[in-house]
């Protein structure tokens, strides 16, 4: 990856990490499942592609997609200077980098945990 | 490693993991303190049991039950009005407290009887309240009291009541947080499920994780209410205890405080396949985004818009009137679990505080990566600190103000450094628009007041200075650029002193939308 685009990747992260609380549920398969769940719609809707909403859990990530959608492109201008393909390859950085913060890399020992 | 050892802990080796600093370029998999573990013999923490988590916490702030301690009196009144958790029928959760006043020949010949007298005695004395949660305590969990089994004799025998069991003592975990978990899970085992709500709308949820703290919880029910949204019921703030048996009704779970109440959400969903949507409550951004995020998932956009239009402007003046008086102003942010993630980016984004440091007591790892991700470099976070640790941190750290519980805070005011209560609130609610100017105008008045300037003065060792008359505005608009015209809407909080009660009365339009889903 590229200065430029860790750089860029580096903001979403921070962004993610302030404003939102998605990626913190209590265990690891919750936070894989959020962070596809979320992600992926954001990405989506940043790319302007057609997003599933059929079921609930589905409708609970998108809504959390569309305010990370709206506040990404209100706060970072240059996201609106990308065309789709980079866009994309941006947000599986980010993805990649948000479940090693919050999953494979993390440190909190109850992750693990069989039970909630 | 960024860990920080406390001067005062060295001699505590197991305390070496319990404190990080967020350095330059520090994430989450370098920085994070160990939490949730069992207490450290020797450190004096100031942890809460998991009999008071269960009931002080979560049990007691339902609002039609008698809440029964089966133990010792201490254990009950030890938990009882330290925290305010209001209610809209008159506080009865509030006005007494329950204990089965176990002594030394129960703990010899048990105390079953004891505790079956008790409760027919409370429900005679309270005919009108019909239901009763019975909270274990360490005393007569370790004499093996079948709680359970004189809850089903009592029921059998009375007929017309419901009675909850909470088997969680005092030893039952870590600290209060184990008492949380337990509550939780016992109350989705025994009691949701068991009553079939009225629906009244076609978006309805449950309100997760708020005790209606001075009101909290009514805040935000109002605004759900003003969306045409049907609040099922709230855990537990203002909470009916047979609403709250009809949670699996609702479609969406709104959750608030992840760390005492996620799990109930998340049972909600692997049971019933009900969604957790976590919100931030607090704040004008992260609440108008909330809103937002319960409207969307309806389709009620626009009923959300109109609602943050108007209260961002009737109220939005009035908190950057605080804010030019707060900017820089360092704060150790030392709440309980929840509201160190919920706060500490907030505060420094819309009141230009300065957030030093954040602990908590009993929060688990899952709260510091949220709180440390929050937090600006710099910031010293801390797991279940002992009363030694928070003095030095304090005097290294040279805070204007904590934000913490009563009996840290006071130990604070001894070192000359003002508090505010942020588990109680000092004039709460804190939550909603209005609710967070309130808590700016609180810290504010905690900063400024002439009091607090004098208070730390050492008559005995200083020459006093008789400089005379001062007021709050006096002092804190010192570096305040007159120049600067104001819009004359930007002043300090014109509120009501009671901005809850008169929630209680309102009225709300009938949903427009047709229900097409009957329960």
């Amino acid at each position: 990856m590229d200065d430029s685009r860790k750089d860029k990747v580096e903001q979403l992260v921070d962004y993610i990490m302030k404003w939102c609380l998605w990626q913190f549920h209590s265990r690891a398969w919750d936070r894989e499942k959020q962070n596809e769940g979320v992600l992926t719609k954001t990405m989506q809707l940043l790319c302007e592609e057609p997003v599933a909403c059929e079921t609930p859990a589905d409708k609970c990530y998108w809504v959390d997609a569309m305010v990370l959608a709206k506040d990404f492109k209100e706060t970072y201008p240059w996201l609106g200077a990308m065309d789709k393909p980079d866009i994309k390859i941006l947000m599986q950085d980010l993805k990649d980098r948000i479940d090693y913060l919050t999953i494979t890399g993390s440190l909190n020992k109850e992750l693990t945990d069989q039970r909630y | 490693m960024p860990y920080h050892t406390f001067k005062c802990s060295e001699c505590i080796p197991e305390r070496a993991k319990h404190a990080v600093i967020k350095g330059p370029g520090e994430d989450l998999t370098s920085c994070l303190p160990l939490g949730y573990l069992n207490t450290i013999p020797g450190t004096i923490s100031e942890r809460g049991c998991a009999y008071c988590g269960a009931k002080h916490v979560i049990g007691a702030p339902m609002k039609d039950v008698i809440h029964m301690s089966h133990g010792p009196v201490g254990c009950t009144y030890d938990t009882w009005q330290t925290k305010r958790y209001i209610s809209d029928n008159d506080n009865f959760q509030l006005k007494y407290t329950y204990a089965t006043d176990v002594k030394e020949k129960h703990i010899i010949f048990g105390a079953e009887k004891q505790l079956k007298q008790n409760m027919l005695e409370a429900f005679k004395a309270f005919p009108d309240i019909k239901r009763m949660t019975i909270y274990q305590t360490c005393a007569t969990a370790l004499i093996g009291d079948d709680i359970e089994a004189v809850a089903q004799e009592v029921t059998d025998e009375l007929g017309d009541v419901d009675i909850f069991v909470c088997n969680s003592p005092g030893f039952g975990g870590p600290s209060q947080s184990g008492g949380h978990h337990k509550i939780n899970i016992a109350w989705i085992n025994q009691k949701v499920g068991t009553v079939e709500p009225k629906i009244t709308s076609d978006y309805v949820i449950n309100y997760v994780g708020d005790y209606n703290i001075q009101g909290d919880c009514e805040v935000m029910v109002d605004y759900f209410k003003r969306m045409g949204i049907q609040v099922l019921s709230t855990f537990t703030g203002n909470g009916s205890y047979d609403e709250l048996r009809g949670m699996h009704r609702a479609q969406l779970n709104v959750l608030e405080c992840a760390r005492s109440s996620e799990y109930i959400c998340n049972e909600l969903k692997v049971r019933y396949g009900i969604p957790r949507l976590d919100i931030d409550g607090f704040g004008f951004k992260p609440l108008a985004e909330s809103l937002m995020k319960v409207a969307m998932f309806f389709g009620l956009e626009k009923e959300a818009q109109a609602i943050i239009d108007e209260e961002t402007a009737r109220w939005k003046p009035e908190l950057d009137w605080y804010a030019k008086r707060l900017k820089g102003k360092k704060v150790c942010l030392w709440p309980g679990g929840s509201k160190l993630w919920h706060w500490a980016h907030v505060i420094e984004e819309e009141m230009g505080l300065d957030v030093v440091s954040v602990y908590s007591k009993f929060g688990h790892q899952g709260d510091f990566e949220k709180g440390i991700a929050r937090c600006s470099e710099g910031a010293l976070a801390i797991d279940d600190p002992n009363e030694l640790e928070g003095i030095e941190a304090m005097k290294t750290l040279k805070p204007d103000i904590i934000f913490t519980g009563v009996r840290p805070g006071e130990v604070a005011k001894k070192l000359g450094i003002q508090y505010l209560n942020a588990h109680a609130y000092h004039n709460g609610p804190y939550k909603g628009f209005e609710g967070w100017v309130r808590f700016a105008r609180d810290i504010y008045n905690a900063l400024y007041s002439p009091i607090h300037q004098l208070a730390s003065i050492d008559i005995s060792q200083t020459e006093v200075d008789g400089s005379g008359f001062s007021t709050r505005q006096l002092i804190s608009d010192v570096n305040i650029d007159k120049t600067v015209i104001t819009p004359p809407e930007e002043q300090p909080y014109t509120g009501d002193y009671d901005c809850v009660t008169k929630l209680r009365d309102k009225t709300y339009p009938e949903p427009t939308h047709k229900i097409v889903k009957v329960v």
